[in-house]
């Protein structure tokens, strides 16, 4: 009909609507989705039309996957960026008509939307099959009755049952299992939590769904990949820190997109992609905005404080007032006028500031560095925390630390702690395994 | 009165006319949707229970102390009004409610009340 | 036509709603730009809320499992209908007024608080459980702006003796209440940002509930939703433009103009805002609305009434 037709014109013009979903090997790629002209990333399935998987999809993450497919509003389609090498499950056998294309090809993403948009494309039918997930069982002909006063099945779900709480009012409490690809938490992260009114009463960390590979994730996928390598072989310490400043802007700009600042974090994406040592000062500047921007601080102030004694590396320490930094003993560091930058509070706050300074400094060191090459033996410290042969990746201490942080946290307060403990899931896998991958 | 009239008037209409855009949509296309496709978004996995639940409200006592001060604001209305008509009595008067109900924030905020994790 | 017959009133508040929610959506997008890239692209801008709705309203409308249908689909009609009941109070020009009734302050008031009721039923209406947080956080802020907006809006009516709109329009002739009540108009925009729970006071649809209320809304249930929350932001930003910038009053434009100027101003303000200020700790905001806005707010009140005396 005319009316269809002309929406449809107007529609093929605006931005794509993409929900991401970051498997295997993915993270690395994330911080350019968001930079892509004529798209735009989205906080829920529903609002978009097109489902962006990058990455490869272990067992764990493919039901959950699928889930999410269709919780996408018709007309969708499904853009895959596989990566190198395509070692997990081939989403054209399970998703029927998904679009390959190379990592950070926006082209063939906004071509994907125009067409579905203007009708050369037919929407993706539904992945799962057209069965009730849930059961009726129960007394009643609505699923209803059972034991208890909310008892049975009604609509195919059980109500929620009371429990105590430390107010001393017993009223219901919520099982929720928010999942592998829940926007706030980083990808991969499962929690069960159990959530009474809006406090968050108990929280347990769910299977890592990286651990799905029978030979752990890739250590080329991690998005501290060249950190793992330098590790082994030698490397110049600008590229290295050239890195560090640029994994921290990324994560920076996550963190700046959750406390609602989306057009900052663009801002900052922009400034990662573009990275050279070169742009020390405007790093610098950043920094100090960032700092002095007091809405920011005033929502992570006292939020998520980890003391030393929890956790005793990286970022999260230093951030907590200890100087530890595998780059006081690496040699390669002498001479360049290198001392960690510590902060205080061990809160959400500190560890922003401390990440943006130690972006600064990253590129600060850069610069002075020039062409001095670091020899692998002593323990490199990677944006996370040092990487050394025979000891586990960082990722995994933090994700223990998260059912003892998070319990007693309002919502908005836990979602903020854990975005800015900066985890990666499949560091945590590949850190499972026996030590770092030799 | 006409002017209440036309003012519900334009309420009622907006009120359809948000409710037309929806109607738009539903009219081009209105499929009926796979049990899958309406789960709730929980990031992937399937949720446990109805969200509908007795759920617990913690800012009651701040809610209870926004009750105090709605009623507040019913006398402050007429009194606005009249205000400068009586002059400074009636300041001095609304300045004792006032401060009489500010010791009752001052108490909540003491008790704890306005903060709930 | 006269305004106050039901096909003028209709057309008048529907066309300020309608302009003002296309100016919003095309601040929203020039703003957002130019704080992520550093330049405007007006053109793009201008087509982008265009081009979104059309998008949106060929999108299929999501259900969940079990919602409560009626009180999905007719919350955001309800949320825009108190919009328009606010902007039926505020006189546009000189006779140009849909409601200008003597109580036009309790009126918005009142309005406003059905606000509460819409949002919370929007996010209730899903049965999902963030959409539920969404509303239920929305509740315990709004339950803490709401005495500040009220009585930053009793201050104003202070010197006008009259709680009418138009009244209140009426005693800036001389003087604008943002000079003479300098404390109304920031605490005024903090209440409204939190009326249409815009940036900083966004609790209700943040991207840490992944989308709070919208989170299982798609389609043309979206477009209602979104249109809905432009209303209410052009609502109080007609209210503020009428109550503390001296409304239609001014030196050479007519009326009209002048009421569309200052509320464009007021709008680019609250755009701006929400691009440039994190998201509030809601603990925290509401400790400080009690503690802090309704202190300020009672000063306002009181020096106000000392000052019209």
């Amino acid at each position: 009909m005319g009316l269809r037709r002309a929406l449809a014109r107007l529609a093929a013009a605006a931005e794509a609507p993409v929900f991401p979903v970051i498997g295997a090997g993915g993270r690395s790629v994330a911080g350019e989705i968001a930079l892509l002209g004529g798209v735009r990333v989205v906080d829920s399935p529903r609002a978009a039309n097109v489902l962006l998987v990058v990455g490869g999809i272990t067992p764990g993450l493919l039901a959950p996957l699928l889930q999410v497919h269709d919780q996408l509003p018709t007309p969708r389609a499904t853009v895959w960026w596989p990566g190198e090498p395509v070692e997990h499950q081939d989403l054209r056998t399970v998703l029927g008509e998904v679009v390959v294309a190379r990592p950070g090809d926006g082209d063939t993403l906004r071509g994907v939307f125009a067409e579905l948009v203007g009708g050369g494309r037919l929407s993706d039918p539904p992945a799962l099959p057209d069965d009730e997930p849930a059961e009726w069982r129960g007394v009643g002909p609505y699923g209803q009755g059972g034991t208890g006063m909310t008892g049975g099945v009604p609509y195919g779900r059980p109500l929620a049952k009371r429990s105590p709480d430390p107010d001393g009012l017993e009223l219901d409490q919520l099982p929720l299992r928010i999942g592998p690809m829940f926007p706030p938490l980083p990808p991969g992260l499962i929690l069960d939590i159990a959530l009474q009114g809006d406090v968050i009463r108990e929280v347990a960390v769910g299977d890592n769904p990286f651990l799905g590979h029978p030979d752990g994730p890739a250590p080329a996928g991690l998005d501290t990949a060249l950190f793992l390598e330098a590790a082994r072989r030698p490397q110049p310490v600008a590229t290295i820190e050239l890195a560090r400043a640029r994994h921290h802007l990324r994560w920076a700009a996550g963190t700046l997109r959750l406390h609602g600042l989306a057009s900052e974090s663009l801002r900052v994406l922009r400034l990662a992609r573009a990275l050279r040592p070169e742009h020390a000062l405007e790093v610098e500047t950043l920094a100090r905005r960032l700092r002095g921007r007091r809405s920011l601080s005033w929502a992570t102030r006292g939020v998520g404080v980890v003391t030393p004694a929890q956790v005793g590396f990286g970022p999260v320490a230093r951030a907590a007032g200890v100087a530890v930094d595998a780059r006081l003993d690496d040699p390669a560091y002498d001479g360049i006028g290198f001392s960690p930058v510590v902060n205080d509070g061990g809160d959400a706050r500190a560890r922003l500031r401390q990440r943006l300074a130690e972006a600064a400094q990253a590129l600060d060191l850069a610069n002075r560095a020039g062409a001095r090459v670091r020899q692998p033996g002593p323990a490199l410290e990677g944006p996370r925390g040092p990487l050394s042969a025979g000891e586990a990746l960082p990722s995994a201490a933090l994700v223990d630390l998260l059912p003892r942080l998070l319990v007693g946290q309002e919502w908005g307060d836990a979602m903020t702690t854990v975005a800015s403990l900066d985890l990666d899931l499949e560091e945590a896998a590949a850190g499972a395994r026996a030590g770092a991958p030799a | 009165m006409a002017a209440f009239g036309a003012a519900l008037t334009v309420v009622v209409a907006v009120g359809l006319g948000v409710l037309f855009t929806r109607w738009i949509g539903l009219a081009l296309d209105s499929a009926t949707l796979t049990p899958p496709e309406r789960v709730p978004f929980l990031g992937g996995g399937q949720p446990e229970v109805h969200a509908w639940s007795r759920f617990h409200v913690r800012y009651y006592a701040m809610a209870l102390l926004f009750l105090a001060f709605d009623m507040e604001m019913v006398f402050m209305y007429p009194w606005a009004v009249v205000f400068v008509e009586e002059g400074a009595v009636a300041l001095a008067e609304m300045l004792m409610f006032i401060v009489i109900l500010l010791l009752g924030i001052l108490y909540a905020w003491r008790e704890g009340a306005l903060e709930w994790a | 036509m006269r305004w106050s017959s039901p096909l003028g009133a209709v057309v008048l508040v529907a066309g300020v709603l309608s302009a003002g929610a296309y100016v919003v959506a095309v601040l929203d997008v020039a703003l957002g730009r130019l704080t992520a890239a550093g330049h405007l692209r007006l053109r793009h801008a201008l087509r982008q809320p265009l081009d979104e709705t059309a998008l949106l309203l060929l999108t299929r409308p999501s259900r969940t499992e079990r919602p409560d249908a009626q009180a999905w689909a007719l919350a955001p009609a309800l949320l825009g209908a108190m919009a328009a009941a606010a902007v039926a109070t505020v006189p546009l020009g000189r006779g140009i007024a849909v409601a200008d009734v003597a109580d036009g302050i309790v009126l918005f008031g009142a309005a406003m608080a059905m606000v509460m009721v819409a949002v919370y039923l929007h996010g209730w209406s899903a049965n999902s459980p963030m959409p539920l947080l969404g509303g239920y956080r929305f509740i315990a802020l709004a339950l803490s702006y709401e005495m500040p907006l009220a009585l930053v809006l009793i201050a104003a009516a202070l010197p006008a003796e009259s709680l009418s709109v138009g009244a209140i329009v009426a005693s800036q002739h001389d003087l604008w209440n943002v000079v003479r009540q300098p404390l109304g108009l920031p605490l005024y925009l903090i209440a409204g940002a939190g009326l249409a729970f815009w940036g900083p006071l966004d609790t209700a649809d943040g991207p840490d509930l992944a989308g709070g209320t919208t989170a299982e809304v798609s389609g043309p249930s979206r477009v209602a939703w979104e249109l809905a929350r432009r209303f209410v932001l052009v609502a109080v930003a007609v209210m503020g433009a009428a109550v503390f910038l001296g409304g239609w009053q001014g030196p050479m434009l007519p009326g009209p103009a002048w009421m569309a100027l200052k509320t464009l101003v007021l709008l680019a303000g609250l755009v701006w805002m929400a691009h440039r200020v994190a998201r509030v700790r809601l603990e925290r905001f509401v400790v400080v609305a009690w503690t802090v806005l309704i202190p300020l707010a009672l000063v306002d009140v009181f020096v106000s009434g000392a000052i019209a005396l």
